[in-house]
């Protein structure tokens, strides 16, 4: 559905992406994560259409955008970062002039526009001046704009940035309502959003993709050297020797002690096995009483800022190299 | 076609909701009126004055014509000088720094198309104002003959003067997202053509020519005189298509550099 290939956009001497490839099935969610600055943004504009590639083809709807960017544009719906809008205008008329742009006309107009009034819930504003909205409101507009002509693509660029609490919930399950019937790519660096709404997600750092894949996968792979916390009432030492033992430990790591004698220790995992019963035997053996055993898991935070962190270095052939395909 | 309609009836609805529609119509009114009831009354008394001597009045050849509509019509240039910025200024640069025109760009639409809707909305203003200038002539005939040729030709030159000073100021808002900065770019490059004509006065053939030739103002002098010379029509329309020509640049220029 949506298919980029060896993009690469600069702006003069400052990087937007470089050589980036990526696809998106049809009927998929893809989240798009970065810091700011990480070309976010410039993939999703040159998507579409807004501005040409220096090189690299995109496609959307099957369609070359750089080739029929007409053709592109008529399947997309795109809701830009800062959600300009016309502010002397009403919610009715914007949606209306949107539906004309994009080649609607008479009755399959009108309903167009009663759909994303209804889905967007913006039927107590559809007569109300859009410079007089709150940004929640200002947001369903965005949105209901984008779906005005029921797109098989929809691109959008940070939905719930600058929104408060309730109303991220709110635009998330419209989005979420959105799933299943279009093809969605969403930019974001709120994490837990991604968790909720996307099927995959596509790290993207510096101008690459650092990262691609399912979340599930993701994080499996990141979490082949997983860590356990332990603790327990007993010798520190002799619980320690025993827990080394255990196969697939590959070290142990005293974090301190507490009152009571009550130990606790880091242990450092290879593979992706299960070892936390073994342990917990080890515990035994080394006449200890077990009093905390938990898997650390690493949060989307955790494996995004591993990603992004020192942990991966940034120039071109490691990050070739660490990127983890799913 | 559909879209130019759609970007059209957006721009001026836009325009009529501003404040600033109804302060350039009514200052335009206002002087307008100024500047034929002016000529009105100073014909009335000259007119008087002839009269009674028909000597001088064969002499100078005075008609209602040239002496109460030509120096109203030939006033157009200097009230579009400050007026087309105004009436412009807004189109493009408006839209880029709201980052509307992210959104623009994004819709199935020709860069043509969207200079074409916002061209034609603000020459449907223009249209208006002139509309407006059109009770002079009226008023003019209830008490003496007017020369409609001569009002004819002189409305054509008007509207193809009005037509070229609109796109210059459209080009000035396709260069920047600042409003102001792209009233006073239109404003500077409408200003220099009129000095052109000053300067053409003191500098010798042939850049006196060329310089003459090159002045906005000065190729609506024929038309009012009732002569209607294709030099004069071709550099009007030129100077659109010229400014028309550079508007898609700039829009092409902003694409590129994201």
């Amino acid at each position: 559905m949506i298919r980029v290939e060896n993009l690469t956009k600069y702006y003069g001497k400052l990087r937007g992406v470089e050589d980036i490839s990526f696809q998106v099935e049809e009927g998929e969610v893809l989240g798009f994560l970065g810091p700011n600055g990480a070309g976010k943004s410039t993939t999703m504009r040159i998507l579409t259409g807004y501005m040409p590639p220096n090189s690299g083809s995109a496609w959307v709807a099957d369609v070359n955008v750089s080739e029929s960017p007409l053709e592109a544009q008529k399947n997309l719906g795109y809701l830009p970062e800062n959600n300009p809008l016309y502010g002397d205008m009403t919610v009715r008329a914007y949606l209306n002039f949107v539906a004309s742009m994009k080649g609607m006309s008479g009755a399959e107009k009108e309903a167009g526009i009663q759909r994303v009034v209804g889905s967007c819930g913006l039927e107590a504003v559809v007569d109300r001046l859009i410079g007089n909205l709150s940004k929640g409101y200002r947001q369903r507009v965005g949105l209901a704009q984008a779906m005005v002509n029921d797109p098989p693509v929809l691109i959008l660029d940070e939905p719930t940035s600058g929104l408060d609490p309730a109303q991220i919930v709110e635009i998330r399950n419209l989005i979420s309502e959105l799933k299943g019937n279009r093809t969605l790519i969403l930019s974001t660096h709120i994490l837990p959003e991604v968790n909720m709404v996307c099927d995959r997600v596509v790290i993207i750092h510096q101008g690459h993709i650092a990262a691609e894949g399912a979340l599930d996968s993701l994080a499996a792979n990141m979490q082949a050297d997983s860590t356990i916390r332990i603790s327990a009432m007993g010798v520190a030492g002799a619980l320690s020797d025993k827990m080394k033992t255990v196969s697939g430990v590959e070290r142990v790591e005293l974090l301190g002690t507490s009152t009571g004698e009550e130990a606790h220790f880091a242990v450092h995992a290879k593979g992706g096995d299960d070892i936390r019963s073994d342990l917990v035997a080890a515990v035994f053996a080394a006449e200890g009483k077990l009093t905390e055993i938990r898997q650390v898991r690493l949060t989307l935070e955790d494996l995004f800022v591993r990603i992004v962190s020192g942990e991966h270095k940034h120039d071109e052939e490691t990050v070739d190299e660490e990127t983890v395909n799913a | 076609m559909h879209n130019t309609f759609w970007i059209y009836r957006r721009e001026l609805t836009s325009f009529f909701f501003s404040p600033i529609a109804y302060v350039i119509l009514a200052a335009w009114t206002v002087l307008m009126g100024i500047f034929y009831s002016g000529a009105f009354l100073s014909y009335a008394v000259v007119s008087m004055q002839l009269a009674r001597n028909p000597q001088a009045a064969a002499q100078y050849n005075i008609t209602p014509t040239s002496a109460v509509l030509e120096p109203v019509f030939s006033s157009v240039t200097v009230i579009l000088l400050f007026v087309a910025p105004l009436l412009t200024m807004r189109l493009f640069s408006e839209e880029k720094k709201q980052g509307t025109i992210e959104l623009m760009l994004t819709f199935p639409l020709r860069n043509g198309q969207m200079f074409a809707g916002k061209y034609l909305s603000v020459l449907s203003i223009y249209l208006i104002m002139l509309a407006i200038t059109f009770v002079y002539p009226v008023i003019l005939s209830a008490f003496v003959n007017v020369d409609w040729t001569i009002v004819s030709s002189a409305y054509l030159g008007m509207i193809l003067t009005g037509m070229a000073f609109l796109s210059v100021g459209l080009m000035a808002s396709s260069w920047t997202s600042n409003q102001i900065v792209a009233a006073m770019v239109a404003f500077m490059i409408l200003l220099a053509t009129f000095l052109m004509e000053a300067l053409a006065i003191s500098a010798s053939e042939p850049l006196s020519s060329i310089l003459r030739h090159l002045s906005l103002g000065m190729h609506l002098r024929n038309f009012i005189r009732g002569i209607i010379d294709t030099r004069d029509i071709v550099y009007l329309v030129s100077i659109n298509i010229l400014c028309g020509f550079l508007v898609l640049r700039s829009l092409e220029y902003y694409r590129w550099r994201g």
